[in-house]
């Protein structure tokens, strides 16, 4: 069981440096999320079953996403929708799209075919146990992102991303469109989101076109966890601490599937968990700043 | 270098709110002139510089910029060849990012690339560059922005505009924020910069004595249009009551030309 909590926190902690991204340092909440999570799950199970190798599903559920991200910022860019409109418009439209995707059809069984984690686990078979196997693999995808993010944060587009969220008139000043950035930003967010479902799709053995609903809200209350971990503005420590939210957030909601009946809590309620600790991160904050300005005005 | 033809903006137009703040104005400034510019509130100071940066549309009217009609460009395209710093000190850099990187994403102006830029040789750049500002800085370029004072902030976005190296700078009220001492620091900077750097450069300021003091040209602005318009040898000559004399008289002739009109009907 703790493998399987640590392997599904890496896996959700992609698209939670996707959520991340948006949330935090885009300043754009995109809802988007809802919709591509699922895109990711459904073009890898499409793909594998159409008998494509995991690597060539995974770029293209990468690709789906991004396609999604641009969709939402296009509108928000071109048509000044709010952000928030723009995200819940793509995510319904996605909804179609998905089932359309899988042929007609709201999910999708992967049982009898090659995933990347059972590519993994044969290449490690009489190594290491099929379940460590796993977890060290997506210890690893998980470093190569955050590795990648923390270098693309150090570059100038990067840089200017972090702007963008602090001050969008210092980026217009530079001479840089913010439409174009915040097509970008929402593009590789949404990419990353993709990915992290497809990777899901093949740790779970299959695809559903429901699989996203309220995934935003578990990748925030990730990054909200993390925050409550490690203060600290270094965009490497800024990534781990995602990372490490989201294997918190798992691990809490592990604890409510299977000691929750203790308190006559079903399954159906770690909706309503995940939502109750995202307001209570926003209480504790709020709570620690009123106190923090007493604090000096004393 | 700039030159507006006509300009008209009215706010709300065609609604019983309209509003016209800039009227039928017309204005050339000349490469490396340094035009400092008063009028009450509301005048259209601030507006001017919106429509000049490209915040702002006219109404009717053109806007050119070193010969070009740039009054379809968006504003993040003049930008290239203005640099613009605002009153509020915070306006111009990224609070929760370093020194080092809020230089970086402003030394180059337009589109940034995923390269990594930031290196020692330009950390060195922009260390020689903070030595400028005499405030300790170049000590604290891994230092987040919002660990600095008004002040310093106000000087660090001046060193950064400069170092962007536009043609135009366009200073509104950029001094008015800060305490007397750090705003003669950062006036001390700005003539300097200007003069180092030969920026064309327009000044929006509150204080009379700033705008006799400096500069080579002073606009007076009144209700969207330019009153007083004075250079070279009369701008030496110019006191503050003098100035204040010129405008009651500005307006004393156009309170006559109205009671004309209206007599006239």
């Amino acid at each position: 069981m703790l493998e399987g909590i640590f392997v599904e926190g890496l896996i959700y902690a992609i698209m939670a440096l996707g959520v991340f991204f948006t949330f935090r340092i885009l300043d754009f909440p995109d809802l988007t999320v809802d919709g591509s999570f699922p895109m990711g799950a459904v073009i890898m199970a499409t793909s594998l079953t159409g008998g494509m190798h995991p690597l060539t599903g995974l770029l293209l559920a990468f690709c789906g996403g991004v396609l999604a991200g641009f969709v939402t910022a296009a509108i928000h860019n071109r048509l000044k929708v709010p952000h928030l409109l723009a995200g819940i418009l793509t995510m319904t439209m996605l909804y179609s799209v998905n089932i359309r995707i899988m042929g007609n059809r709201a999910n999708l069984p992967l049982l009898r075919v090659d995933t990347i984690i059972t590519h993994v686990t044969a290449a490690t078979q009489g190594l290491i146990p099929a379940d460590w196997a796993s977890l060290i693999f997506f210890v690893l995808v998980i470093l190569a992102i955050k590795f990648a993010l923390d270098v693309f944060f150090h570059t100038d587009m990067g840089l200017v991303f972090g702007a963008l969220g602090n001050n969008e008139q210092m980026v217009k000043v530079q001479g840089v469109n913010p439409a174009t950035l915040k097509l970008i930003g929402v593009g590789l967010s949404n990419g990353l989101v993709a990915l992290s479902g497809a990777f899901a799709a093949q740790y779970q053995g299959f695809a559903d076109v429901n699989l996203g609903q309220g995934i935003v809200v578990s990748g925030l209350a990730s990054v909200m966890l993390g925050e409550f971990i490690i203060k600290s503005n270094r965009i490497g420590l800024l990534t781990l601490r995602v990372i490490l939210g989201a294997i918190l957030f798992k691990a809490i909601m592990y604890l409510g599937r299977y000691y929750g009946y203790y308190i006559n809590m079903t399954p159906n309620d770690l909706k309503l968990i995940a939502g109750v600790l995202i307001i209570a991160s926003l209480a504790v904050t709020n709570y620690r700043r009123i106190r923090g300005k007493a604090g000096t005005a004393a | 270098m700039i030159r507006l033809q006509n300009l008209n903006c009215t706010f709300h137009a065609g609604t019983p709110n309209a509003k016209t703040v800039i009227r039928d104005l017309n204005l050339t400034v000349g490469a490396g002139e340094f035009v400092t510019i008063i009028g009450s509130n509301g005048a259209g100071k601030t507006t001017l510089f919106n429509l000049i940066s490209g915040n702002l549309l006219p109404t009717s009217g053109k806007v050119f910029i070193n010969g070009e009609d740039v009054t379809d460009h968006p504003e993040y395209k003049r930008a290239i060849t203005i640099g613009r710093i605002f009153q509020d000190p915070l306006a111009g850099t990224a609070s929760n990012m370093t020194l080092e990187d809020n230089m970086m994403i402003t030394y180059k102006k337009g589109f940034k690339w995923p390269v990594i830029s930031l290196n020692r040789k330009i950390r060195t750049y922009f260390k020689s560059q903070l030595v400028n500002l005499k405030m300790g800085l170049e000590s604290r370029m891994k230092e987040n922005i919002n660990t600095l004072s008004g002040g310093q902030r106000q000087a660090l976005t001046l060193l950064m505009m400069v170092l962007s190296n536009p043609d135009i700078a366009l200073l509104d009220e950029h001094t008015a924020a800060l305490d007397p001492s750090n705003a003669a620091i950062v006036m001390d900077l700005t003539t300097r910069f200007i003069s180092e750097h030969r920026l064309t450069t327009m000044m929006i300021t509150h204080n009379m004595n700033h705008a006799i003091a400096y500069g080579s040209r002073l606009l007076m602005m009144d209700a969207g249009e330019i009153v007083i318009d004075v250079s070279g040898a009369e701008k030496a000559k110019l006191t503050v009551p003098k100035l204040l004399e010129m405008f009651s008289n500005v307006r004393r002739q156009a309170f006559e030309n109205d009671e004309v009109l209206l007599s006239a009907g």
